[in-house]
Formats: structure tokens, sequence, C-alpha cells
């Protein structure tokens, strides 16, 4: 084939690994991500309380700023675990806003477009399309939640005067699990609700409804069965708890502590949820039946 | 080994049994799959890509198992869907590229292989327009341009003529005879429409309620029924014609010089014009009958009632 002579030649040259192809989806669905400017304006948004923190940091690690700010800001610039926790519950927060617009970019237009029976005619399965977008989503996530918050990390172990870094290494350690955990429930949330909605605006309320929802829904039952249990269906709690309880963190409020077996098995069903609507959804061709 | 293998193929979907018992082997350089509507066209090509697992049976592309080797069959197959399947949010060369390097091709390769797609389809002035802007015509050859990039081996071509005009039906065809001429791509075309498949194909696999009611070479089909001539002719008739049955045809005169034969295969028509041309006679006019892939369809449709019907029986 060429383009002066307009004829049809064979393909004879060499081809890509099989495995790469998820790569290649992963690549195109990132750039299809990032094309919007509205995806780069909330970026730089979400990377605002990073800065924040940031400046907190060189000024709790600056002796004249301290000794300029008094007593009762000593309090304030303590950089500790329950200084990070605050860093990642903010940023864990603003990355739910990126995933609710992200995701149903990622999906719902395929849908739309009918373009799955194409792109499952190529070598790539229907899991290789779901990690490929996955991969882009949390991707995207990562740039905005544990990343920022490991140079937040490594920042202060580098300014502040005493050897901090090596006794405070679980903050890091949580920091960076606690982030995995959290954006991969959201990657894979926002998939699976994405791939049933066609709608993007609407996909992106429904994320934000799959959230507070439930959490709505586990205040009354706690409240009417007086009981904790239904804090299980409080993601924003039990995401705290176990944010808490990685980054080694005084507990927030009391009243609101779940144990961390519970957290675990809830999150691992809403992923089994998660799939089974993927796997129900994410098809080449729908079988209808009757 | 054929370039599709059909084993007792069974495909059921929904409890309902949509493909039954299909058996055959396909050799053809452009292969067309017939059937009215709802006859398993689509189920069977979807079976092929390894989208449905035969419930029994095995189908085979080029000697892969359609359900073991999907991954491997799909590198060396390009599919043109019935219904629209694209990503209009992107250009058409961006859209091409995407599906040339999903099947494989290297990132630089992939783009210069859309380029050359898209031209070779007709589309290279649009190329850079989003793809949800063409029209329905346009789209069909976006489709048939991605199936094209990557140089498949076998390409699958699910009623590429539906929706088109006649002036861009007539250009799709002549791309595919194109394609078929070129000789390194196998075809296989699904349509219910006899002349997209008649003009095109070699080999046809007629499909009726899920069955195969027929499959056979068009080529020679047409040989068998080729012999079949009625001439006009003005002279010595009767000499003209005995001369013809020294030939070995069988043949029966009539009133006005009209002259009705059955021609053996060795026999060229170029034979009687030379007979005719030492004889003196004039032949004004030669009718040379043609089974037309329409009458092997109705054939094949009557078989498969006559056969139902029996059954029943």
């Amino acid at each position: 084939m060429a383009v002066y002579k307009r004829n049809y030649s064979a393909y004879a040259g060499a081809v890509t690994p099989v495995w790469t192809r998820v790569l290649v989806l992963a690549r195109y669905a990132f750039e299809e991500a990032w094309s919007s400017k509205i995806t780069v304006g909330l970026f730089i948004f979400c990377l605002l309380p990073c800065i924040v923190s940031l400046v907190v940091i060189y000024l709790a690690d600056n002796p004249i700023a301290r000794a300029l700010i008094g007593g009762r800001g000593q309090q304030m610039l303590a950089i500790d675990a329950k200084f990070f926790l605050k860093v990642l519950q903010g940023q864990a927060w603003l990355a739910l806003v990126m995933a609710s617009w992200i995701a149903p970019r990622l999906i719902t237009g395929d849908l739309a477009d009918n373009a799955l029976p194409i792109l499952l005619s190529h070598p790539i399965s229907r899991f290789g399309y779901v990690f490929g977008k996955f991969m882009a989503l949390f991707t995207s996530l990562s740039l905005m939640t544990w990343l920022p918050c490991l140079l937040l990390f490594v920042y202060q172990g580098y300014s502040s005067p005493q050897p901090w870094a090596m006794s405070n290494l679980q903050i890091a350690m949580g920091l960076l699990a606690g982030s995995v955990i959290w954006i991969s429930f959201l990657s894979i949330l926002g998939l699976a609700l994405s791939s049933w909605v066609k709608w993007r605006v609407v996909a992106t309320g429904v994320i934000f409804a799959a959230v507070f929802v439930p959490a709505g829904v586990g205040a009354i039952v706690s409240a009417v069965l007086r009981t904790r249990w239904g804090l299980l269906l409080n993601f924003p709690v039990m995401m705290s708890n176990l944010w808490q309880q990685l980054l080694g963190a005084p507990p927030i409020n009391e009243r609101l502590v779940v144990p961390t077996m519970p957290i675990v098995v809830m999150l691992l069903l809403a992923c089994l949820v998660c799939v089974g609507m993927l796997n129900k959804r994410i098809r080449a061709r729908e079988v209808v039946r009757g | 080994m054929g370039v599709i293998d059909l084993i007792g193929v069974e495909v059921r979907l929904a409890n309902r049994t949509v493909l039954d018992n299909l058996t055959g082997e396909l050799h053809g350089q452009a292969i067309g799959l017939l059937g009215p509507n709802g006859a398993g066209k689509s189920t069977l090509i979807n079976t092929l890509l390894g989208f449905h697992l035969p419930s029994k049976g095995k189908a085979r592309v080029f000697g892969l198992d359609t359900h073991q080797d999907r991954a491997q069959i799909r590198g060396g197959i390009g599919f043109m869907p019935e219904n629209d399947s694209f990503i209009g949010n992107m250009s058409g060369v961006r859209f091409v590229r995407y599906m040339a390097e999903l099947a494989g091709l290297p990132s630089g390769v992939a783009l210069e292989r859309a380029h050359e797609a898209l031209f070779y389809v007709g589309l290279g002035e649009v190329r850079y327009r989003k793809v949800n802007t063409y029209s329905l015509g346009m789209k069909q050859l976006v489709k048939l341009a991605q199936a094209l990039a990557h140089g498949p081996k076998l390409l699958i071509l699910d009623e590429p003529t539906n929706g088109l005009d006649p002036v861009a039906r007539q250009r799709m065809i002549q791309l595919i005879k194109d394609i078929r001429k070129e000789g390194s791509i196998r075809l296989l075309i699904s349509s219910h429409l006899l002349r997209d498949i008649d003009e095109t194909c070699d080999e046809v696999l007629i499909l009726k309620d899920g069955r195969i009611a027929s499959l056979c070479n068009i080529e020679e089909e047409r040989r068998s029924n080729r012999s079949f001539m009625e001439l006009e002719t003005v002279g010595a008739t009767e000499r003209f014609s005995v001369s013809i049955r020294g030939l070995g045809c069988e043949c029966a005169t009539f009133p006005g010089g009209r002259i009705k034969l059955v021609i053996p295969d060795h026999i060229e028509v170029r034979d009687l014009y030379v007979i005719a041309s030492e004889q003196g006679v004039q032949i004004r006019r030669m009718n040379q009958r043609r089974d037309s892939l329409e009458d092997i369809f109705l054939r094949a449709m009557d078989n498969d009632e006559k056969r139902t019907a029996n059954g029943r029986l």
C-alpha cells in the first residue's frame, strides 16, 4: 500500500508482542482522558492542597518561621502521621472528583459508539480491555494521590533538622498503600458504573452517588438498629479508618472506629460486584434473550 | 485444510440453537455467506472471531481453533462489522492507527499504514475529520480501512454494502474486487444481497435457519449450466446442426433457423463461430443461459424446505 499508488499490499513486517496490546489501549485511553482542558484544570486544582502542604512543611522546618508564629502555631505546624493523614484524605476525595470525570470518558464513549465489536475483534481479551482502561485511570489518579504525598514525605525528610524519614517510614508506607487501595477501588468502581451508563454527565453523578448514597443508608441503619455496623456502608468513614491505621495516626473520632477486617471484606465485596458488572457489560456481542 | 473448517458446529444462545451442526470446508479466495435475515450469518462470523463458544463441534480458521487460538486468529483477521462500530471522537487516521496498533503493528508503521489504507479506500482527503462527522458511506469505508490497515490474511466483511447508495455500493464492490484480485487476502463476505455476493465471490455458503442449505463453488455451478444455448441463424441451418453434432453437442433445430444446443465442457463458443464461418451460416443471435446465483440460492432454499418436509413426514 502506498499513498501515491493507491493500491493494496500486504504487511510483512514485525508485529509487537501480544502482551503489549494492553499498553496500547492504556496509552490511547490516557491520551483521551487528558485531551480535555477540564481534566488539566481539575488536575491543577487538585494539586493546590499539596502546594499548601508544601508551604506548611517549609514553615514547620524553618526556625525563623516557627519563632515568628509562636507557641500555638507550633502545634499547628507539627508534621506527623496526623498531618499526612489530612493530606491523604484531601487528595483522596479530590481523586474521587477526578475519577468521576475521567472514568466515563474512557468507557461510555466506546459503548455509545458501539466500538466494542471492532476493538475486541483484535487480539485483545475483555480482561485486557478493562485492564488497559484501568491502567489509564489508575495512572491518572496516581499523579494526584500517592505521588505528590510521597514527594511531600521526601521533602519533609530532606528539610527536617532532625533525622525524620527513617523513624517515620510507616507514614510513607501508609501513604502508598492507602492511596493504592483507594484509587484501585475508585478505578474499578468508575469503570463498572460508566459501563452501564451511556451519558457521561449521568455517569459522573452515578459515581458520586455510589459513594455517598450507601453512606446515607448506612447512617439510617446505624440509627435505627443502634449499631455501628451501618458504617460498613459508609466508604468515607471506612477509608478514613483504614488510612488512620495504615499511617499509625490517632483515631479522629472514637465513635466512628470500625475494625479493619470487615472494612477489607466490604471493599473486596464491592470490587467483586464491580467486576461482575463489567463482565456483564463488556462484551463484543449482546445476546438478546427471548 | 480449508480457510475455514466447520466440524459439526452448534452454537446455542439464550437457550436457542442458532447454528445447528454446520459441517464443511471453505476454500475459496472470496467466500460468500448468504442467507435470509436471522439465518445465522453474523453468529457464524462471531463464532469464527471467538466471540461465541460452540456448544458442540469445532470451527477452525487456517487450521486454528476459534476458541483456543482466538488471539492468534484475531491477529490475522480484519473485521468490518455490520453496524456502526467506531470511536466517533477520534479522527479517521487516529482511529485506523489505533486499530492497527491493537493488531500488532509498531506505532510508526501503524500511522503510515493508516494513511495508506485511508487513501486506498478513498478517504484520504477527510482523514483528519472526526469519525462521527462522516456520512454513512464514509463510516463503512473507514471500517474497511481499519480492517485492512494491518494486512490481515482473512478479511471478514459483514454486510459491507449496508445502507450505501448505488454509487457508494459500486465503489465498495470495486474495492472488494481489487482486494480479491491482489490475492494475499482471503475474503469472507456476509450479505443477504445476492448481487453483492454474485459480483465478488467464487464460493458461497448458504445458511437457512442456522443450517447449511448449500455450500458450492459459484464458478463450478455456473460452468455446469453454461452449456445450454439458443442460436438464431440464417443460412444452411440443417448442415450447421449436423456439424455441431459432430463436435459432440446435443442439439435440436426449430423453424426460423433456431437451434437449441447443449455444449460439452471442452467445446468453446468460438468453435461454433468457426463452423458457422466455414459453412456460410450467419449467427444472428446467441443466448447463453447461465445459472445465476439467484437460481442457486432459490434451489438451495427449495431443497432445504423439501428436506424439512420429508423429515417431518
